[in-house]
């Protein structure tokens, strides 16, 4: 370990960083954003809900590299091109998690929103989504994972967040930034995941002392 | 007329509810009610029962709109509910549940004021109701703050109650309000849900599929038969008294006679007054009263004029005649009767009655007559 290179490489180290944490979050924030209203039609029209489904996990399985080679000609190496890829991997774990938390809330408490007064919307924001938020988060969590970790992969396309460590690391073949990539990036992951964790408790008082 | 004129209105106007040859059909040909003529009156209580798939809760469903009737029209008071925004019928139509349909997410304080807060009354008020709804439904106010499921099924059944009454309504519906819970809670929520109904005088229409049920809860009684048609729409006692057909007969069961005697008191007969005696009282003094009336045996009443025991005329034979009664070794009743008591209950004392005759008292416990089997065959002619 170079530690003098870590110093001299703070502002460098620190822009990785937050662009690693500013594509993590967008592609979450994009992916929700597309995932929510597709996972509304498809309870809405259950038949929408296997082909959306294929069609997410479809694009899941697309090795993520090819996908970036393949949106290139289109977006070229900007940032537009590594968000549509990773937002595009969100797609799958959203909307199947949003579906199924949905889905889970219980029939006699739908009809009671319904039966008591409750305008669609309202049972939709107020009733629902709350009681299927455990779901819903627990999906956030996966995905926002999976992106922390695929985001070094958009480093080959000239973005990247801590990924462009590894790049130096390798060109330079020099290990202090190979370490310094790999153990900010997996504190991230952690990090981000326990923050999620505590949202989630914090939002669903009743959920305590449930199951532990 | 203004918008508040209207509002008034719908929340004064009568709340009978009629049903003018309303069927509902489904699109694949299902038919669930079939020219439904029916009209529930106002503050009363009235069951719909009947074996499943007869079409009683899609009945009861079409009056909040929780389905759209196929054709025919469904009156509440004056209005036809199809001119009436769904949402807004809803929040002034109080609904209980089978399971109690409480939502997991909110507290029981919450829960209880869900409509008050759709109909967006402050904070101040709301918090009032619910404390006024947890004692009319017998909650314990600690129980505000928890969530659903820290409470038991019984419980929760009367927060749902409580949620149903929260904003008044004229109206209140029942799916099978008592049907999830066991049965020594649901017998206590039925006999708390009558003293409720006489207090609050709503206009109540209950799902059942016990007839039980029906029959002790409903001022009246709508049996429907398969194919969502009603066989009989009458009063207890006329169903029993008068079944309309060999369906309702068959439904009520062979132990009608038994219905019958369960929907009359104690306190409506005029009982025989008996042959008493005092504890202090000598045996020869008792036998002679048992010669004089012919009678196979003696209510012995203690210095509260309380019935202590039975003393037959085999065992006063064998006494001494100067012995007093209470020393001798009186038979004790099993059962009390009160005034109040129904005349399945005197049969039922009477059936492990020591003698022929069971001793009735008065809720301070004072004898006032005695019933016998006769009387009791009387009242089923």
């Amino acid at each position: 370990m170079n530690w003098r290179w870590i110093a001299s490489n703070l502002d460098t180290i620190r822009d990785a960083l937050i662009q690693h944490v500013q594509l993590t979050g967008l592609a979450l924030l994009f992916g929700f954003l597309i995932a929510f209203p597709l996972a509304l039609l498809a309870i809405r029209w259950p038949r929408l809900y296997t082909p959306s489904l294929a069609l997410t996990g479809v694009l899941f399985t697309v090795p993520s590299l090819a996908l970036f080679i393949l949106l290139m000609p289109f977006t070229g190496l900007s940032m537009a091109t590594s968000l549509i890829g990773l937002t595009i991997y969100t797609l799958l774990i959203l909307f199947r998690n949003i579906v199924q938390g949905l889905r889970g809330v219980a029939p006699d408490v739908r009809e009671a929103a319904r039966a008591l007064g409750y305008s669609r919307a309202r049972q939709l924001f107020g009733v629902e989504l709350p009681i299927a938020l455990p779901v819903i988060v627990a999906g956030i969590r996966i995905a926002a994972v999976t992106i922390i970790g695929m985001v070094t992969v958009t480093a080959l396309i000239g973005q990247g967040g801590l990924g462009r460590l590894f790049i130096t690391g390798f060109t330079l073949d020099f290990t202090t930034p190979l370490v310094v990539g790999f153990v900010l990036s997996v504190a991230l992951a952690v990090a981000v995941d326990l923050l999620l964790v505590a949202l989630l408790y914090w939002l669903t008082p009743w959920q305590r002392g449930v199951r532990g | 007329m203004t918008r508040r004129d209207a509002t008034k209105e719908e929340e004064q106007g009568s709340s009978a509810i009629v049903f003018e040859g309303v069927s509902k059909r489904y699109p694949d040909g299902t038919v669930a009610v079939e020219h439904l003529d029916l009209t529930l009156p106002a503050g009363e209580l009235t069951v719909l029962v009947g074996p499943s798939g007869c079409g009683k809760t899609t009945t009861l469903r079409m009056i909040n709109r929780l389905e759209n009737p196929s054709e025919g029209r469904l009156m509440i008071g004056e209005q036809d509910v199809m001119r009436i925004d769904a949402t807004r019928l809803r929040r002034r139509i109080g609904y209980v549940m089978q399971h109690s349909g409480l939502f997991p997410h909110h507290t029981i304080a919450d829960n209880i004021a869900t409509v008050p807060r759709l109909l967006g009354w402050n904070k101040k008020r709301r918090r009032e109701r619910v404390d006024e709804l947890i004692e009319l439904v017998g909650l314990e106010p600690s129980l505000a703050s928890r969530y659903p499921h820290q409470l038991s099924g019984g419980q929760q059944q009367r927060v749902g109650l409580a949620r149903a009454l929260a904003a008044d309504p004229p109206i209140l519906l029942m799916d099978e309000p008592f049907a999830a819970v066991d049965p020594i809670v649901r017998h206590r929520l039925q006999q708390e849900f009558l003293d409720l109904q006489r207090r609050v005088q709503k206009t109540i229409v209950m799902v059942t599929h016990d007839i039980d049920e029906a029959m002790k809860l409903g001022d009246r009684v709508a049996i429907f038969e398969p194919g969502g048609a009603v066989a009989q729409f009458d009063t207890p006692s006329r169903l029993l008294a008068a079944p309309a057909s060999d369906f309702v007969i068959d439904f009520i069961g062979a132990d009608r006679e038994l219905r019958r005697l369960a929907l009359k008191r104690l306190d409506s007969l005029t009982l025989d007054s008996g042959l008493t005696a005092p504890f202090d009282e000598v045996v020869s003094r008792a036998r002679s009263y048992l010669q004089q009336a012919g009678s196979g045996g003696i209510v012995v009443l203690d210095s509260d004029h309380a019935p202590l025991g039975w003393l037959g005329w085999e065992q006063l034979k064998r006494a001494g005649d100067a012995t007093r009664l209470d020393a001798l070794d009186l038979q004790p009743w099993r059962h009390r009767l009160y005034l109040h008591d129904n005349l399945r209950t005197a049969l039922n004392a009477l059936i492990s009655a020591p003698g022929e005759v069971v001793p009735v008292v008065n809720d301070e416990g004072h004898y006032v007559g005695v019933i016998d089997r006769l009387q009791l065959t009387r009242q089923l002619v």
